[in-house]
């Protein structure tokens, strides 16, 4: 009994780690410094941490499953699962996947961007002669696009 | 708009998360996390540290084109346009209905919340300029931290420029010419466009310093600001 509730709370702690984070920093309820910093700490630690916990996790389940029932080994089956999804979230960046990354960003002269009208807001940058416009329409999704204008690396955040 | 180059080390940001609808960046190069508003290291190895910001300015498309012949714009991402997962093009709309989200205690103090406002940062005070306001009064003539301003208003009636009156050592009185997008200044009545360049009169070819102005929420601006004023008209 004492194994299984070991068990239960290992899991439930590598859901935790990926889990909280994402509950902390959601974007429609307002940050604290205090659970911004707890936030950065859980995901620091989320990837080595899952790993940890599901590799005990692992061996707990190794050790139940000789001579046990099937629905035992379900059960096993079935609380690894989360344990394993954790492991592999943990390496996921969830608001890249609400909002993709332009990873190779591409340009239009000015005549060709027709996605656009002339009403519509764009970020403008100016150096060394070289003009960029990023439309506020397409970095309200991606956020942030890096870039190099007159020499210098940049990004544009939105 | 920031210099991504700190400390001559070279910094790749990705979305790290949402923060009080701004949001956090973070450094693949040192995984620290970074306020997409402020330029700010606010945990990680690099906390402290502050980007550098670059001049931008926020216009319509038509104001920039109008500006420079030549030039190059973003393009979206094929897939996401596929998808229609940019927003339509009145998205402002809708986050205009969105809750608040904020620490502050009273979002609505000073002015409704989701009063848009041009903020604007000088000699150390911060300022707001109720989008309204200037759409009444374009342009406002004010000083800030001891730095005389004026914030125009494009014709477009979107685009917004603060610029720094102050010309060999004097400031200067800016109008509107009636009729047109163009200032007049008092002393010597040259004629200036809005990119704060004199085409006409005994001041042709001088330009005017600009500051940056933010276009934001009030909620948003008093957030960052906590001790910002704000502009009436009359002022």
């Amino acid at each position: 009994m004492k194994r299984w509730l070991l068990l239960l709370l290992i899991v439930a702690a590598a859901l935790a780690l990926v889990v909280v984070p994402v509950v902390l920093i959601q974007p429609f309820k307002p940050q604290t410094e205090r659970s911004l910093a707890a936030g950065y700490a859980l995901k620091s630690w989320a990837p080595l941490g899952t790993l940890a916990l599901a590799a005990v996790a692992l061996l707990l389940a190794a050790r139940a499953w000789r001579g046990s029932r099937w629905w035992t080994k379900a059960a096993l089956v079935l609380l690894l699962v989360p344990a394993a999804a954790s492991v592999w979230a943990s390496r996921q960046n969830i608001y890249e996947v609400m909002f993709n990354p332009l990873e190779r960003p591409a340009y239009v002269s000015p005549a060709e961007a027709n996605y656009i009208g002339d009403a519509d807001m764009v970020l403008a940058v100016e150096r060394g002669g070289e003009r960029v416009a990023y439309p506020v329409r397409l970095m309200a999704y991606h956020h942030i696009v890096a870039d190099t204008v007159g020499g210098v690396p940049i990004a544009a955040t939105y | 708009m920031w210099e991504t180059t700190v400390e001559g080390r070279a910094l790749h940001f990705r979305l790290a998360g949402i923060n009080n609808q701004n949001f956090i960046m973070r450094d693949e190069e040192t995984g620290s996390w970074w306020q997409q508003i402020s330029g700010e290291c606010i945990l990680g190895p690099l906390k402290g540290r502050r980007l550098k910001s670059f001049d931008h300015d926020e216009l319509t498309f038509a104001t920039w084109k109008a500006e420079g012949a030549q030039g190059r714009v973003l393009r979206p991402d094929p897939k996401i346009e596929a998808a229609r997962q940019y927003a339509p093009a009145d998205w402002e709309q809708s986050v205009a209905r969105m809750r608040v989200a904020t620490t502050l205690a009273n979002p609505n103090e000073g002015l409704p919340a989701r009063t848009l406002v041009v903020g604007v940062e000088a000699g150390g005070r911060s300022k707001a300029y109720p989008f309204e306001a200037l759409e009444r009064q374009n342009p406002i003539t004010d000083a800030l931290g001891g730095v005389p301003l004026l914030v125009v208003l494009a014709e477009d009636g979107k685009s917004v420029r603060v610029f720094d009156r102050r010309l060999d050592g004097r400031a200067l009185d800016l109008y509107m010419k009636t009729g047109s997008n163009t200032l007049l200044d008092a002393q010597t009545g040259s004629e200036w466009d809005f990119t704060g360049t004199a085409l006409v009169g005994e001041l042709s070819g001088r330009k005017l310093g600009r500051l940056r102005p933010l276009k934001d929420y009030w909620f948003d601006w008093k957030t960052y600001h906590p001790d910002t004023a704000v502009y009436t008209l009359g002022d």
